[in-house]
């Protein structure tokens, strides 16, 4: 039992993100009314065409908007009408289901109306990540052309340069062609430079105000630091950089005044995250979380997020720091890997302070969830970590049950509370 | 004529692990299991190994489950568990290819717990239409590079180099096999009563478990026992199966289906035709013939992301040549490329006004009656078209 009532106290600066990313998923909407070329993009492939002009869709980003706006049952429903079985990637089939919404007139929210775009672009981290412009390619008849670039999880050091020359050489020789086709003129590589030039100054902010996780009681949590992930990836715009300094200034102020982001005094159990955000469950999760005092601090997903803007080198051709990013350098592309998930994982429970860990396991997407249970064991064996997995999906509620996630968190905090007690 | 060779062969695939352990100590070889389904088994061959497929184990999963979650599909599930329990101790060594999430999972449990003395993981891409090839240069010369590094991996392992000739002799030994294989089916399309769905899967299966010179021997007797043969008798509709992925087909179901009058006569399944379908040419580089074999792009192959290549219709285009009355899809459980691309599939056979259903196989709780229920709907709908 508790003997306190927590509350959370989240982060005043995180009520600017709604708006910003209205206006940004507003834009996307609205692009081909005004003449606007549309792309939709899964992986890291979205700065490409953004750099060129046109407006982009980013897959995930776009899964996140949709549950965070609470239209994520509607799509989903909307996909099984088209033909979805349920234990397809929901990631996928909100995509599939919002082209059928389209088509059909299928009723969804209209804030989530994603516009039928001029090219797909594929980012095949995962074979999810390709199927669903390959499904959609085909269900709009084949007109809306598509453009691969395969991206191979590494799964050894010794692999990441072949690797990254393979995807240096798709880029060039398949998606820069495809995307100066769409727009009839030059890759503007300049403004892929400026585009990493910006994200370096938004990942070096975002990086001091990850210091801020270290402290105990944390001022903020896990959550307040998603909201505004979207301006590290699919989002990189001057509103971004504004925003991650007013984050900034406000985690400076509360930990000067010692302001916890649990009331009354700060969190009893710091957690890790491992594994997406369960974007749809937002609300449900933390208020589980908080009434045992549990706070989540970091995750590999979040650290996913451009962790060393310092491997951007901005007089270097623009390609290969996105290879040097994804590959050779930060080898952001392992970071979702088991092989390299244990020693990121065993890093952040040291320096982030953490009390146990909790593996998120998303029933529809495995991008994430390799491994989980072998890690799980080695970092309880070799740390004393306890860890728990919990089962559920990033969108789909079908998948989520409040209970039996209450149970298994109510047994990590037991087994957190009889290591203290040694 | 009798069927003595077929009845030896569906005997071998009863216990796949018994009968790989005892062809290996009779081939005093070193097994190298490959994962399905792109693996260049002649590599291997050539470097004096005995390849074989990795197939769905035969048990239900028990501590398996403490290294891979249970919504990961069967053969992933299986073959950590066979390996964490120790059942796999004939095999030297795997091959894994990367098709899919759950491979690379696999490659990582079992290179921390097996310790297996040799594995290797391909990175084998995915094979993208580009404006002026296909695929781009950047994916050919990637597979390129990834087989010759597959190469040098067993050379090393076997502490000898691959000839060129003696790559080129293994290609002839598998394509021979193949060509066999080919011709039962060639047979079965014409007298499709002639051979039971599960013979013909286990004379599949049984090729990717057992050396390749042996079974050739097997199918040329094979061949002579089914002239004439009929041994499904009465009116029957003719299905074909598709789908399964990786997975052999539950001998169960294949029973259901052909007691309930249906007769099954071909088929786009892995443990199936699609495992014979393109031989390797033996003209020019050995290895680059290996590579243009996987950048085949018939028959349509739902992991390799070409977009083009429309599966439904290739399925409709069988259907109209063997003259089916419908298709029976066997979708293995938590299969990620089969659920993806189910939909359109789908989609293109209702267009085409082909009967078609959905059958899902899962590993440790199929109910049969269920299934038998909605194989029955199938053939009554079937019978009043």
């Amino acid at each position: 039992m508790n003997s306190k009532e927590y509350r959370l106290n989240r982060l005043e600066t995180t009520k600017l993100v709604g708006k910003i990313f209205d206006k940004h998923w507003a834009e996307l909407r609205e692009a081909k009314q005004k003449g606007e070329k549309v792309a939709w993009c899964s992986g890291p492939t979205v700065f490409f065409p953004q750099s060129q002009g046109i407006k982009s869709h980013f897959m995930a980003g776009y899964s996140a908007y949709c549950a965070g706006r609470g239209a994520a049952e509607q799509v989903l429903e909307a996909a099984e009408a088209a033909g979805e079985l349920s234990e397809t990637c929901s990631y996928h089939r909100l995509h599939t289901g919002m082209v059928h919404a389209v088509l059909t007139g299928y009723r969804v929210k209209e804030e989530v109306i994603l516009p039928i775009p001029d090219l797909f672009i594929i980012g095949r981290l995962c074979p999810e990540m390709s199927h669903y412009a390959e499904a959609l390619f085909r269900r709009l008849g084949k007109k809306v052309k598509v453009v691969g670039v395969d991206l191979p999880p590494p799964r050894k050091v010794e692999d990441l340069e072949a690797l990254g020359e393979f995807v240096e050489n798709q880029i060039r020789e398949v998606l820069i062609p495809a995307i100066e086709e769409l727009t009839g003129k030059e890759f503007d590589y300049e403004a892929l430079r400026g585009k990493w030039d910006l994200l370096k100054k938004i990942a070096e902010v975002r990086n001091k105000c990850w210091e801020f996780f270290k402290l105990k009681p944390t001022p903020w949590t896990l959550w307040d630091y998603g909201v505004g992930m979207g301006f590290l990836f699919y989002a990189i715009k001057p509103e971004g950089l504004e925003y991650w300094n007013k984050v900034y200034e406000e985690l400076k102020e509360r930990a000067k005044n010692n302001v916890p982001a649990i009331l009354p005094d700060g969190e009893k159990y710091r957690l890790y995250w491992d594994n997406w955000i369960p974007w749809a469950f937002l609300g449900k999760t933390i208020r589980l979380l908080v009434k045992y005092g549990a706070v989540p601090i970091f995750g590999r997903y979040p650290y996913e997020f451009f962790p060393h803007p310092e491997y951007i080198n901005l007089s270097k051709d623009p390609i290969k720091t996105w290879v040097d990013l994804f590959y050779v350098k930060a080898k952001q592309a392992a970071i979702m890997m088991p092989e390299f998930a244990y020693e990121t994982i065993a890093k952040h429970v040291e320096e982030y302070r953490i009390d146990g860990i909790i593996f998120f396991s998303t029933r529809t997407c495995r991008m994430w969830n390799a491994g989980q249970r072998e890690i799980l064991n080695r970092i309880e064996r070799e740390y004393g970590i306890p860890g728990v997995i919990i089962e559920a999906d990033m969108v789909d509620s079908r998948f989520f049950n409040e209970a039996q996630i209450e149970l298994r968190l109510q047994t990590l905090f037991e087994m957190i509370d009889a290591r203290r007690k040694k | 004529m009798s069927s003595i060779t077929i009845g030896k062969i569906v005997q071998l695939v009863e216990d796949p692990y018994q009968t790989v352990a005892e062809f290996k100590k009779h081939s005093n070889k070193k097994v190298i299991g490959c994962f399905p389904m792109e693996v260049p088994e002649e590599l291997i061959h050539a470097a004096g190994f005995y390849p074989i497929v990795i197939w769905v184990g035969n048990e239900p999963v028990t501590i398996g489950h403490s290294y891979t979650m249970y919504y990961n599909c069967a053969i992933v599930r299986t073959f950590i568990d066979d390996i964490v329990r120790g059942r796999l101790r004939f095999m030297d060594g795997i091959v894994v290819a990367r098709q899919c999430l759950p491979t690379h999972e696999l490659a990582f449990v079992v290179e921390r717990n097996a310790k297996l003395p040799y594995l290797e993981y391909l990175y084998l891409p995915a094979l993208y239409p580009s404006k002026n090839a296909f695929p781009s240069n950047a994916t050919r010369n990637f597979t390129i590079y990834e087989f010759k590094r597959l190469k040098n991996s067993i050379e090393k392992f076997s502490g000898k180099k691959i000839d060129e000739n003696n790559l080129i002799e293994s290609i002839k030994i598998y394509n021979e096999n193949r060509k066999l294989l080919r011709d039962i089916y060639e047979l079965r399309r014409k007298n499709p009563q002639s051979i039971r769905a599960w013979e013909m899967v286990s004379l599949i299966w049984s090729s990717m478990i057992i050396p390749k010179e042996e079974h050739s021997e097997m199918l040329k007797q094979v061949l002579e026992e089914l002239k004439g043969r009929e041994v499904l008798v009465g009116d029957r509709l003719k299905v074909i199966l598709v789908g399964c992925m990786c997975h052999v087909p539950r001998s169960d179901i294949l029973r259901i289906i052909e007691d309930l009058g249906m007769v099954v006569v071909d088929d786009d399944i892995y443990v199936g035709s699609r495992y014979i379908y393109n031989d390797v040419k033996l003209n020019g580089d050995p290895i680059i013939s290996l590579v243009e074999r996987y950048f085949s792009r018939i028959p349509p192959t739902l992991t390799k992301g070409d977009w083009e290549i429309d599966w439904g219709k290739y399925i409709v285009d069988m259907v109209k040549k063997v003259k089916a009355d419908g298709v029976i899809t066997l979708m293995p459980k938590f299969c990620p490329p089969h659920l993806c691309n189910y939909p359109d599939f789908k989609r293109t056979l209702i267009e085409n006004n082909i009967p078609e259903v959905l059958i899902e196989m899962e590993h440790e709780a199929v109910t049969l009656e269920t299934v038998r229920l909605k194989l029955q709907a199938f053939t009554e709908s079937l019978r009043r078209r």
